[in-house]
């Protein structure tokens, strides 16, 4: 009796999580992947099989999933692209041992990361307004520059869903960068410098090839975040994503198809597809980046 | 062992009290999107527990447009699962519960309507936006006649008197002689709703009785171009979207509205500082003689089948929505004009409104009223609003032509049907 208790305690103690687990997010998953064979829509009616149609159709008829497809690609080529790059400039400026007030910065760039979706789109729908808004009357009026439709012109939503992207996710990235920079010894740097190397040198050819489980860590939450974008676009433009579904994500578009047209076969397909593609980019960029390697 | 007993027990007697303890208050809860429902609602609820049920109470939630309908669906498919007891749902969505020609989850309201004698007693034309295959799910809120805002002290100080105009053309040349001494200043401005209800002013619309699409038609293709003609003389713009909108209106940018009665009530909520300057009018007709408004909008009360308390609900609704004082009561707080056609002729209906410089916007409403076109309801009539306001900015900016891009939309929504069929 007291043998068998303690075989089974341990595993009843770590249970509810696996619980849980399996019908919270196991069970919906695989029931989403059966969903996306079949045509399901709307309320009450009962799935019917269809094979591969819903796949089919959206890779070769649906230009809107194309167009979520790229739009969510051009976000995340403007994260990657931009915002690493930055929050990277951003964590060896912070590192500098010469910064005062370091502590206060470090918590100044973390709290855009803890300020809801929601209500950060709803601030910069305000800092966005072309007649009102703050960037276009405090930023660019000042220069000269004329008003830019950030958000009622297809070509400028996106730009402007990056900048938002770019405040809210800098300074997080720029927080790992900076542990990352703490755990490189210095001595590894002043040797380097002893031998002559330039500033530029150190950086290239010492910090950041340290820096690279880092970086790998970055790109990868920075490619699943980017392909998962929903809240701040829905909030800015809308959920059709606004004009010329300029700011329709992958996200946006199966909520839309699922949750508004009640297709849920089809937008299971839909998430299915989604879950690829992050699975692909994730270990090309990890290859890339040859973050396996051993060193 | 003995200790795990005791807490069974404990638990168990627990369970016991909470499944045997008194119903005292019957409390519903209530979804709507606009805060001019909530509160009409929520006025309704008290004096339905003084005069019926002490009761009765009823948690009116105010949820945005969007969310409330996606949430409600959800709720729905999901067996009612957080679902309220009553809902309003807009028009434009309702077609989404329709979706796949099942059962959209709400109580069918036929008995209720025709054994209480209301059918009759409903305007057909708005009822017909709730019905599918002969079962009524909802009660419209409003006739949602529309009519010409405009602000009298701009155009009256100008020499005109909107309340006079015949036809759009003697709008149009009003509107030019004013833009001549103020070019800042937008008399047409195309929100996101006039195409499509100058398209019902001329008698048709974006799907037929039939539920085709035709927001391709020729007609309305024509009507489109005619907007972006005057957008290019000067005469219509674009206007600001959100709040930057009550910005244009309060800074004299937007100097008129054509709008449905439920307007009223936003210039009141949204701009009560522009309170003595409005005044409204029938619509300008496209044609001498022709018809002087159209619809827009319009919202359905509906009682959700999985609620508790679907006897209690439709009393309630009924109550409020089946009865003269609930439909003036209503037009009072809110300028929804009654589809309840025995509380038309009510005279708390044309009291001085101050909003309007005194006007008695009750009746341009009553005078418009028994003209209003009819609207076809369509399972995709949400999916093309979708579509369309994706486009919008590119048409009304001129980058791709209306015929372009009504013929697309129409293209994809026959795919689908023919997809779903």
């Amino acid at each position: 009796m007291f043998g068998r208790g303690r075989k089974i305690a341990p595993y009843l103690f770590i249970s509810p999580f696996f619980l849980g687990y399996a019908i919270f997010f196991l069970y919906p998953v695989i029931q989403s992947l059966q969903l996306s064979f079949y045509r399901q829509v709307g309320l009450t009616n009962p799935p019917r099989f269809i094979g591969f149609d819903n796949y089919i159709r959206l890779v070769s008829k649906d230009a809107l999933f194309i167009k979520a497809l790229t739009n969510t690609t051009y976000y995340a080529l403007g994260s990657i692209l931009i915002i690493v790059p930055l929050a990277l400039l951003l964590a060896l400026i912070l590192h500098s041992p010469k910064l005062r007030f370091r502590e206060f910065f470090r918590f100044l760039y973390f709290t855009p990361n803890i300020t809801a979706g929601v209500v950060v789109g709803i601030i910069f729908g305000l800092v966005f307004e072309e007649q009102y808004g703050l960037i276009n009357n405090l930023l660019l009026a000042p220069l000269g520059l004329e008003n830019v439709r950030w958000l009622r012109e297809a070509r400028w939503i996106m730009p402007a869903v990056i900048l938002l992207g770019a405040w809210k996710w800098t300074g997080i990235n720029a927080i790992y960068f900076m542990v990352g920079l703490q755990n490189i010894p210095p001595e590894l740097k002043e040797a380097a410098r002893v031998d002559g190397a330039t500033r530029w040198q150190v950086f290239w050819h010492v910090t950041l090839p340290l820096l690279r489980p880092i970086l790998a860590f970055v790109l990868t939450i920075a490619i699943i975040g980017s392909y998962n974008l929903f809240a701040e676009p829905a909030i800015l433009v809308g959920m059709e994503g606004g004009p010329n579904n300029a700011g329709m994500t992958m996200t946006m578009y199966l909520y839309a198809r699922g949750f508004r047209e009640l297709k849920m076969g089809y937008a299971s397909a839909i998430g299915y597809s989604l879950a690829v593609i992050i699975l692909v980019l994730s270990v090309v960029q990890l290859v890339l980046i040859r973050a396996f390697r051993e060193d | 062992m003995r200790k795990l007993k005791v807490a069974l027990l404990f638990l168990v007697a627990l369970m016991l009290l909470s499944a045997v303890a008194p119903v005292a208050a019957q409390e519903l809860e209530l979804w709507a999107f606009v805060n001019t429902h909530a509160r009409w609602f929520r006025e309704q609820a008290e004096r339905y527990a003084e005069e019926v049920n002490p009761d009765f109470s009823l948690n009116v939630v105010e949820i945005a447009y969007g969310d409330l309908h996606d949430r409600l669906l959800i709720s729905i498919q999901s067996g009612g699962v957080g679902a309220p007891d009553i809902a309003d749902v807009e028009q434009g969505r309702f077609g989404s519960f329709l979706r796949g020609g099942g059962d959209p989850g709400f109580v069918e309201l036929n008995a209720l309507l025709d054994e209480g004698g209301h059918t009759e007693n409903l305007v057909a034309a708005r009822q017909a936006l709730y019905t599918s295959k002969g079962s009524v799910y909802g009660i419209e809120h409003a006739l949602t006649p529309v009519v010409l805002y405009y602000r009298a002290d701009v155009w009256e100080g100008a020499g005109f008197d909107p309340g006079e105009f015949v036809t759009w053309d003697d709008f149009v040349e009003a509107g030019r002689a004013i833009v001549a001494e103020n070019p800042d200043v937008i008399p047409l401005h195309i929100h996101g709703g006039l195409h499509e209800l100058l398209l019902r002013q001329q008698g048709h619309d974006y799907f037929n009785a039939d539920g085709d699409v035709t927001i391709d038609s020729a007609e309305s293709i024509a009507l489109m171009d005619w907007l972006l003609e005057l957008k290019d003389e000067g005469v219509a713009g674009d206007p600001p979207t959100g709040d930057a909108l009550w910005a244009a209106f309060k800074d004299g940018t937007l100097i008129s509205m054509v709008g449905a009665d439920w307007y009223g009530g936003f210039f009141k909520d949204n701009a009560p500082e522009l309170s003595g300057k409005w005044k409204a009018a029938p619509l300008p007709a496209f044609e001498e003689g022709g018809r002087r408004t159209s619809v827009w909008g319009g919202t359905g009360a509906m009682v959700v089948k999985t609620s508790d308390h679907v006897e209690e609900a439709l009393s309630f609704l009924e109550f409020s929505m089946l009865s003269i004082e609930g439909n003036v009561r209503r037009f009072e707080l809110t300028t929804l004009w009654p589809p309840y056609i025995p509380a038309m002729a009510n005279e708390r209906l044309h009291a001085a409104d101050e909003y309007f410089s005194g006007q008695d916007l009750g009746a341009v409403f009553a005078d418009v009223g028994p003209e209003a076109p009819p609207q076809w309801q369509s399972p995709f009539r949400s999916q093309l609003n979708g579509l369309r306001t994706a486009a919008w900015q590119d048409v009304i900016d001129g980058n791709r032509s209306p015929e372009e891009v009504f013929t697309e939309i129409a293209d994809t929504i026959r795919d689908e049907m023919e997809f779903e069929s």
